[in-house]
């Protein structure tokens, strides 16, 4: 478990402040894989740097299971790293070594046996799927088998966390694919927690089962990445969903409501067990209403589907106002497209 | 020509002794204070402000002393070390001053040349300072390190020859005194063949060093 309390970072004094992170609270529950998304320069860096210390926070403290950080000593920080495992956007892996010395490292800087490190890289090589690539060297391999190699590199001394800082963001679409189903792996198996730094929602979506959202240092919000992907609440957020969620309406619809202006039309928004209810035909039959559906759409988030429509309510405004109150007492979001503006 | 070739042969001999003790005790001096340049520094791995401005600092102004003032400027250190301020192995003192500072230098371009990004994900798994330098920073930079120490020698070959001026012995010694002192240009241009082969030599093992290093 990791836990953020009011932690905030400054970098310089006086005049040259510039504060990276204010007031942030966060909890990550063991097992989780969690997600913080944000623009460049909100924050993202300093703030998965505060979990290993790579960076000191200047107020507030970090819990990495219970452990505050900030009060260990220098070694203590050091033993706890091992613990720590880390994966960057460019790799940082060392050139002059194989492979193989790549993912020993960690081991090696214990100062484990021999026999036992040619055994664990061995094993850890084959799990990210490159036995075959020990004696190669790193400027040798594609990105995303760099970026396998730092992950059997963050695995080796069996951390209980592992830290992702941008670590797709500097591979092509379908080698992220592949880097995130390896992460999942090593969530499911290892039962690895993940705290995972991007700017892409993509990726989000992907695999988090939690994400915040950091603005200018803070956290402006955070739940499952359901509730938030189906209900984003701040500007922001907003426009992080609407970069993948596909949800905006395309043109041809938005010219098309534009024109029906006076016309009753709204947005439909199912979740969950409510996307298997026949609203519709039901709504249209009690209120004896037209429905005349213009687009929708229906995706699935971490295995839950969640449904999109925009619909035309054809007949007495009473009658569609009552519609509207009784679709609203089935839990179902009913928003005027009209007066949204899309 | 008014020199044979057991003379040619022994200054060879004592240019060769002048460079090689010179490059060994100037390393010596040269890597650790290189370290200590980069570490020192801002933000790295043992930021000590004080500390790396007073190493900076002499090691601009040991730079910025022409090797031939040099020379004579240390004479009484010389005399300490060496027992002497005249022959071969006294040259080796100013030598090591002129070519310390700036194989520190040297080395210090080579180690800020390693990623950043290596630094912190060893210090992401929890390596210790010592850890750092000896198994990230210097071989990473080792090929690197390799041709600074070429260019070094390079640069002793060529210092070595104004011990001349001092009665130092080695090739530039003979040089000067037979080829330009006594217009003997015969000796002259033998000398000159014999550091150009010796510098040729020097930098084609340097460049093949460094690029078997960077492959193994």
């Amino acid at each position: 478990m990791i836990q953020f309390s009011s932690v905030s970072k400054t970098y310089g004094s006086g005049k040259d402040a510039v504060q990276a992170l204010s007031g942030i609270d966060l909890t990550i529950e063991t097992g989780e894989i969690y997600g913080v998304i944000g623009f460049s320069g909100a924050g993202k860096s300093s703030l998965i740097r505060c979990v290993n210390l790579l960076e000191r926070p200047t107020e507030g403290t970090i819990k990495i299971h219970g452990k505050d950080l900030t009060s260990l000593s220098k070694k203590e920080v050091r033993q706890t790293r091992k613990d720590i495992g880390m994966i960057f956007q460019h790799f940082n892996l060392l050139n002059s070594k194989t492979v193989y010395h790549n993912v020993a490292m960690p081991l090696l800087l214990s100062g484990e046996e021999k026999k036992k490190v040619s055994q664990r890289v061995a094993d850890l090589l084959d799990f990210v799927g490159l036995g075959d690539k020990a004696d190669q060297y790193p400027d040798q391999l594609s990105g995303g088998q760099k970026q396998r190699v730092g992950i059997a590199r963050a695995l080796a001394t069996n951390p209980s966390i592992l830290l992702c800082d941008e670590a797709t963001s500097a591979l092509d679409p379908e080698t992220t694919q592949s880097i995130l189903e390896l992460l999942r792996k090593v969530n499911k198996e290892y039962k690895i927690t993940i705290l995972m730094i991007t700017h892409e929602m993509g990726v989000i979506r992907e695999i988090c089962d939690k994400v915040a959202v950091l603005e200018s240092g803070s956290i402006i919000e955070q739940g499952t990445v359901f509730d938030v992907f189906t209900d984003p609440q701040h500007r922001t957020t907003q426009k992080f969903v609407r970069s993948i969620m596909n949800d905006g309406l395309p043109e041809s619809i938005l010219n098309e409501i534009n024109r029906k202006e006076h016309k009753h039309i709204y947005r439909i928004q199912f979740t969950g067990s409510t996307t298997g209810y026949p609203l519709l035909s039901r709504v249209s039959r009690e209120f004896a209403l037209d429905l005349n559906v213009l687009y929708g759409n229906i995706t699935e988030l971490q295995g839950i589907p969640y449904g999109n429509l925009i619909v035309e309510f054809i007949g007495e405004r009473a009658d569609i106002q009552r519609a509207l109150l009784s679709i609203q007492q089935q839990h179902i979001t009913v928003k005027d497209v009209i007066r949204d503006a899309g | 020509m008014l020199v044979d070739s057991t003379q040619i042969i022994e200054a060879l001999w004592e240019t060769l002794w002048m460079v090689g003790f010179s490059l060994l005790f100037s390393a010596l001096i040269g890597l650790p204070l290189g370290i200590l340049l980069v570490i020192t520094r801002k933000g790295h791995l043992w930021e000590n402000a004080p500390l790396f401005n007073v190493l900076n600092g002499v090691v601009n102004v040991f730079r910025s002393v022409p090797f031939i003032i040099l020379l004579v400027a240390i004479v009484p250190v010389t005399r300490f070390i060496v027992g002497t301020s005249i022959g071969t192995a006294a040259t080796v003192v100013p030598l090591v001053f002129y070519a310390g500072p700036y194989i520190a230098r040297l080395i210090e371009n080579s180690l800020l040349e390693v990623d950043k990004g290596v630094i912190e994900a060893a210090e992401a798994m929890g390596a210790t300072p010592n850890q750092i330098i000896f198994r990230f920073l210097i071989p990473e930079a080792l090929s690197s390190l390799v041709l600074a120490l070429t260019i070094a020698t390079v640069g002793l070959v060529g210092a070595s020859a104004m011990a001349g001026a001092v009665g130092g012995g080695g090739l530039g010694d003979l040089a000067i005194t037979y080829g330009y002192q006594r217009f003997d240009t015969t000796t002259m241009y033998i000398t000159l063949g014999i550091l150009i082969i010796m510098v040729q030599g020097l930098q084609t093992t340097g460049n093949l060093m460094s690029k078997k290093i960077r492959r193994s």
